[in-house]
């Protein structure tokens, strides 16, 4: 059974040209990508950069979109993914200075401590999540952070649910590892929850 | 639901139920209902991850990037719609133009000192009009 499709009226509205539609467009998903690519990349400039891209195609799409293929929301993970993908693949080609991919939280505005103390833990998750391999890294935030059903995350990276499910734990163990490695972080005590 | 299986649930989708495959949720659910104590163990394993997933903060949007992101919605105005095709055939019209003004101005001003009368003919020239004068005296006598 297919449940109806959450973004199709909108893309419509959208079509017709509705200043409305489009402001509830980009307050509905110009979060959700940038949380998307920021942590696919690590980079909240290039971030920027795929989530204005992604747009664009959404405006080109919006008065074409047919429903009743792909879902709207998995299209745009599609989209931005593969945005990301050719991103990390220039990377590849160029190498960057680790630094330049990581400074980008550092502000030292003052802030009381348990601020202080919540963006260090963000620090240490952000280090932990670069530290993946690309293809875990990408299978925990399309199943974890952009709560994709497993279906629809192992659909975007063309696998099988079971080497999503392969990706996962091996992302996770590893994160674990990374983590536990980290002083100062309380590490999960076997027994009684 | 075997314990085993569950733990690798858990190990690979966290401790929230609702994000495992919708087909083993119930199983999962009547396995932690009966008590067991490994499952427990596994869900508590997998919390602590998910705690520290959730503590990774991402920056609020920026409302800079918002409005841009909505003025690139605007429908094409009339000239940015044909600049695409515009551009190319300014280009070419330009060129035209420049071609026909060489030659214009070449014409105007290359003097002409090999060209003589003989050469140029007239319709002042007299042989001419004495010829044209004859064919029309020959139609109108007719």
């Amino acid at each position: 059974m297919k449940d109806i499709d959450p973004d199709v009226e909108l893309l419509a509205r959208i079509g017709n040209n509705e200043p409305a539609a489009v402001n509830e467009m980009v307050s509905r998903k110009l979060p959700r990508l940038l949380a998307l690519a920021s942590r696919i990349l690590g980079d909240a400039d290039e971030a920027r950069d795929v989530a204005q891209e992604s747009f664009l195609r959404i405006w080109r799409q919006a008065a074409n979109w047919r429903s009743g293929e792909a879902r709207f929301d998995t299209w745009l993970h599609r989209v931005a993914l593969n945005l990301c993908h050719d991103r990390l693949r220039r990377r590849k080609e160029r190498p960057l200075n680790d630094d330049d991919a990581l400074n980008d939280v550092a502000d030292s505005a003052p802030a009381p401590d348990e601020q202080l103390e919540a963006a260090a833990r963000s620090e240490q998750m952000e280090a932990a999540l670069a530290s993946l391999p690309e293809r875990q890294r990408e299978a925990i935030v399309l199943q974890y952070y952009q709560e994709l059903s497993n279906i629809d995350a192992a659909a975007l990276m063309n696998i099988s649910v079971e080497a999503l499910e392969s990706l996962l734990s091996r992302a996770r163990r590893n994160l674990r590892s990374y983590l536990a490695d980290t002083p100062g972080l309380a590490r999960p005590g076997r027994g009684r929850p | 639901m075997t314990p085993e299986r569950f733990a690798q649930l858990a190990e690979a989708y966290g401790a929230n139920l609702q994000r495992w495959p919708h087909a083993e949720q119930a199983q999962a659910k009547a396995l932690l209902d009966a008590g067991d104590l490994s499952a427990r163990d596994a869900l508590h394993q997998a919390r602590w991850l998910d705690g520290m997933l959730d503590s990774h903060q991402l920056a609020a949007v920026d409302p800079a990037l918002a409005r841009q992101i909505r003025l690139s919605a605007k429908p094409p105005s009339f000239w940015s719609r044909y600049a695409s095709w515009l551009s190319p055939a300014g280009f070419v019209g330009v060129g035209i133009a420049g071609v026909a003004a060489g030659i214009l101005v070449a014409s105007l001003s290359v003097p002409l000192p090999m060209l003589s009368a003989e050469v140029l003919p007239s319709v002042f020239d007299q042989g001419d009009a004495d010829i044209v004068f004859t064919v029309n005296a020959e139609e109108t006598e007719q």
